[in-house]
């Protein structure tokens, strides 16, 4: 789907149910790096008009993907197919796509104008054609009027936004986003968060944008890629995600997850100690070694000691709720839980005391014995 | 305005790899044919007779059974070590002036001390015969020694070599952190123990890798021991005398053999402490600032400042003998020894000459290094063609001009070599000029260039824009104040050198600095430091302009460098 900046604009959902074909198919792609292997055997589809967010810690191979769909890495193994058109071997000149980096690497010596400009003036268009297509782009990232500023008298979170506009200048099928927020302060990083966003609700171009700050990617992205050592752990929406972790590395590695030890018991139960809690569906066999996740916001703490009780160890503040640290009296076990600020004067909140504390079976899941380690 | 307007209409991606595969393999066909098999040549040479036939190692043997051959290695080894220590030394305190001390004047002193590279290694050693010659002001001082010598060669060398270890070491002491010196006063540690626990290690680097350039340019400099060596002769002007005084072509490829050695030595000993080198300073390093301490500025000032004026000393000295009828009998003002008239050299001609071979390898040798050295760092695949370009554009600092210019007669010369009718041109002296200050140029450019945002080229090729366009709108206007440097060094070096071009100009391609020789050893003293003083002018001028430019670039030009 081509859009022009003036086409009338489609909703982003639109956008999506319209065209549900697959914009991008990645397939068998593996990167070596002498014995070292950065992609092993990666296949992904994203559908067209999507925003997709590569998300994992550093190393994880996030980088070195994003990089071989632009081609500015050559894949080791594998296939890319882009629109129907097998992309696999071709330069990065010859493959549609915008990038933006995390320097930016705006030209330091070319204006804002000629910055944006820089992929037209290629194509010979004439120029009143192009002085239009920026006006045009610099109004769509909020940056009228700064035509004829230099790079460094911008600030970062406007060189980003040129950045951006000179990526969107050729109308790019597919645009990649290389951390394009984690060197701007938090305050910055927020609002800019937003507008990208919602400019590629409005332009509806598929994005593939790179992370390794969750929050980032729960917040923009329609559908998160979870990396780590060069293979991908899940796919899903940020709910999927988070709330139905498909491995310990992901319960981890989003969010905060409490992992406790326990022994799996038949019929959807789980032995903590000598507590049998009921937890969601699972898979292991009676008696198997296994750890139960649970967020620290989905326990229930009582002033009645049933159970299952714990000692408050720690109380911390954190403003719209207070984040407890236990210990569990049965197992010795600590348990992390968030209780909302006002909830815990009925508690009667202190250290050192004694509280019931309830696992709802809907919120606990089984991971294999020690494989959180990321 | 309708979609299709911009659409893509991406360059075939296969040219655009051709043409950076056939810069690539121009880039490495430059260095093959400009150094790599004139040195071959030169080793073949080295085993033959006169006939050309195959001898093994015989004129080795030769060579180590003639007393007068081997005493030069020797000599040569005596004087470069001298020369070492005595400018190293020097340049230690001065560069410690200006970095650790709050002495008044340094930017002056900073200019001053410049100046010995600007004038050919010749105009040292004419000045000081005039200062300390049989007839010299000064000879009382050398207490019956006599100039003409190692002496002589020893106070040449020191002069010309000096800026070269002042500005290695100013680098040097330059980066120094505060907060190493911090803790050590916060210790109670004494002033001394500082400076040998955390001022000297972290130099040693750069004070080593300046001691190796110091005795490589010293052991293969021939401007001086040519003019002042007097019977002691050396291994760079045995070279010299075999060649062109003996026509003894075997004999001049032994001696360079040996002239080859300890410079390649000390070539291998910088490349590996510049591995080591690696990240001595951590980026969150704070810089030191000298306090106020009247004693020790005024002690180092004065230290600078007697350096300074000995080398106003030298250079004028150049200046008043090119001025005055005939020294020490008639001192009036005269400047008939600038007119050249019926000399020895070429003259004016030969000047011209100089000026045509400075442009023109400052031109070509900027834009060729600098492309070079760009599609080393920048550019994508021939992985093994760029690490071999890399290996080559180094190896030229190893290669005394001398054994260069050698090289390229045995090469170009050759009967049979398609090349043969570069020789005598003055494309021949372009090409032998460039190759040999070719490595400093290229390292400059690989820093200046490694400064740039990795990203560029990546960006460039996603807009779809062919390489050459984002070289010539962003990679070389951002690096412009490299590539200037590299110009006026290439331009200064040019004007200046006179070890390779000896051996390779020929009556229409007569160069100044030869000239310098041809009057020197014509007995045309004056006329000699006239034209020595002609090419230090030059290069001033030059200089100067570079300098101008510069400025007004940075501030005008390049508005966008202060626009943060």
């Amino acid at each position: 789907m081509q859009t022009t900046l003036t086409s009338p604009l489609t909703a982003h959902s639109a956008a999506k149910t319209l065209s549900p074909s697959a914009h991008l198919s990645i397939d068998g792609v593996t990167k070596r790096f002498g014995s070292f292997t950065a992609l092993d055997n990666i296949a992904l589809q994203i559908q067209e008009g999507e925003f997709v967010c590569f998300l994992g810690p550093s190393g994880c191979g996030k980088t070195t993907l994003l990089r071989t769909i632009a081609g500015l890495a050559q894949q080791t193994a594998g296939s890319l197919i882009q629109r129907g058109k097998d992309i696999s071997t071709l330069p990065p000149q010859a493959r549609d796509f915008g990038i933006v980096f995390q320097s930016y690497a705006l030209f330091p010596n070319l204006t804002v104008f000629d910055n944006v400009a820089y992929g037209l003036c290629n194509r010979r268009s004439d120029r009143t054609a192009i002085a239009a297509r920026v006006a045009e782009l610099l109004a769509l990232v909020d940056l009228s009027g700064s035509e004829y500023k230099y790079p460094a008298a911008l600030s970062g979170g406007q060189q980003q936004r040129v950045a951006l506009a000179r990526a969107l200048a050729t109308e790019p099928g597919l645009l990649l986003l290389d951390e394009p927020l984690s060197a701007l302060d938090a305050r910055v990083r927020g609002h800019l968060r937003h507008q990208i966003k919602a400019l590629q609700a409005r332009l509806g171009v598929t994005t593939i944008m790179v992370t390794h700050d969750q929050e980032e990617a729960l917040t923009m992205a329609d559908r998160i890629v979870v990396m780590n050592h060069g293979v991908i752990e899940q796919v899903g929406t940020p709910a999927e995600i988070y709330h139905q972790p498909a491995s310990a590395f992901v319960a981890s590695f989003i969010g905060t997850m409490n992992f406790l030890e326990v022994t799996a018991q038949a019929n959807n139960h789980a032995l903590l100690g000598t507590t049998l809690c009921p937890c969601l569906p699972h898979a292991y066999t009676q008696g198997q070694a296994a750890q139960l996740a649970i967020r620290p916001e989905a326990v229930a703490l009582s002033a009645s000691v049933g159970e299952l009780s714990g000692d408050v160890m720690g109380i911390e503040f954190l403003g719209a709720f207070q984040r407890v640290s236990l210990r569990l009296n049965n197992t010795e076990q600590w348990l992390l839980a968030d209780v909302p600020s006002r909830d815990s004067a009925t508690l009667g909140l202190q250290l050192g005391q004694t509280l019931g504390v309830h696992l709802p079976a809907d919120a606990a899941r089984l991971y294999p014995a020690g494989s959180n380690q990321s | 305005m309708k979609a299709t307007t911009f659409s893509a209409t991406a360059a075939a991606p296969s040219l655009e790899a051709l043409i950076r595969l056939i810069v690539l393999l121009a880039a490495v066909a430059l260095l093959v044919f400009g150094l790599l098999f004139p040195l071959f040549a030169m080793l073949v040479k080295s085993l033959q007779d006169r006939s050309g036939d195959f001898i093994g190692l015989a004129n080795f043997v030769q060579y180590f059974q003639t007393p007068a051959l081997v005493n030069s290695i020797a000599n040569s080894l005596r004087v470069a070590l001298t020369t070492t220590v005595v400018v190293v030394g020097l340049a230690f305190l001065c560069a410690y002036g200006i970095t650790r001390t709050c002495m008044p004047g340094k930017r002056l002193f900073r200019m001053l001390a410049i100046l010995p590279i600007l004038a050919p290694s010749l105009l040292p050693a004419i000045s000081l015969v005039y200062l300390f010659g049989n007839q010299g002001f000064l000879s009382d001082l050398l207490a019956g020694h006599s100039i003409y010598g190692s002496i002589g060669i020893v106070m040449g060398m020191s002069f010309w070599i000096f800026p070269h270890a002042l500005m290695l070491l100013t680098t040097a002491l330059t980066n120094s952190d505060a907060r190493l010196y911090e803790a050590a006063e916060a210790l109670g540690t004494p002033k001394w123990r500082t400076f040998l626990t955390i001022t000297l290690p972290g130099v040693r680097y750069g004070l080593i890798s300046c001691l190796f350039v110091v005795f490589t340019l010293a052991i293969t400099d021939f401007g001086v021991p040519k003019i002042i060596g007097g019977q002691f002769s050396v291994l760079a002007t045995d070279v010299y005398r075999q060649v062109v005084g003996q026509q003894n072509f075997q004999m001049g490829a032994v001696v360079s053999v040996m002239l080859l050695m300890p410079a390649v030595l000390s070539f291998i000993v910088d490349r590996w402490i510049q591995k080591r080198q690696v990240a001595q300073l951590s980026a969150r390093a704070v810089p030191w600032q000298p306090t106020p301490n009247p004693l020790r500025d005024w002690t180092f000032a004065l230290l600078c400042y007697s350096v300074a004026g000995i080398i106003l000393l030298v250079i004028g000295t150049a200046v008043y003998a090119s001025l005055i009828q005939f020294w020490p009998y008639n001192l009036s003002f005269t400047l008939q020894h600038y007119t050249f008239q019926g000399l020895a050299g070429g003259g004016w001609g030969a000047w011209f000459n100089s000026l045509k071979l400075a442009f023109s390898v400052a031109l070509v040798g900027t834009l060729v290094i600098f492309f070079n050295a760009w599609l080393i760092e920048k550019s994508e695949g021939y992985r093994p063609l760029r690490q071999g370009l890399h290996f080559m554009a180094m190896l030229p600092m190893a290669v005394p001009g001398m054994v260069l210019g050698l090289a390229y007669i045995f090469f170009f010369n050759q009967a049979g070599n398609p090349l043969n009718w570069l020789y005598g041109t003055m494309a021949i002296l372009v090409l032998n000029t460039l190759v040999h200050f070719y490595t400093v140029c290229h390292l400059t450019s690989v820093t200046a260039l490694k400064q740039l945002d990795p990203e560029f080229e990546a960006v460039g090729a996603s807009l779809k824009v062919p390489f050459w366009t984002t070289f010539s709108r962003v990679t070389l206007p951002v690096s412009l104040p490299a590539v200037l440097d590299i110009s006026v060094y290439l331009f200064v070096n040019a004007m200046t050198t006179v070890s390779a071009v000896v051996f390779l100009y020929n009556s229409d391609t007569r160069l100044a600095s030869v000239a310098v020789l041809h009057l020197d050893e014509a007995g045309y003293f004056a006329s000699a430091a006239a034209m020595a003083v002609l090419i230090f002018l030059t290069s001033l001028v030059v200089k100067l302009l570079h300098t101008a430019l510069t400025h007004v670039l940075l501030n005008n030009a390049q508005r966008w460098r202060q626009a943060g």
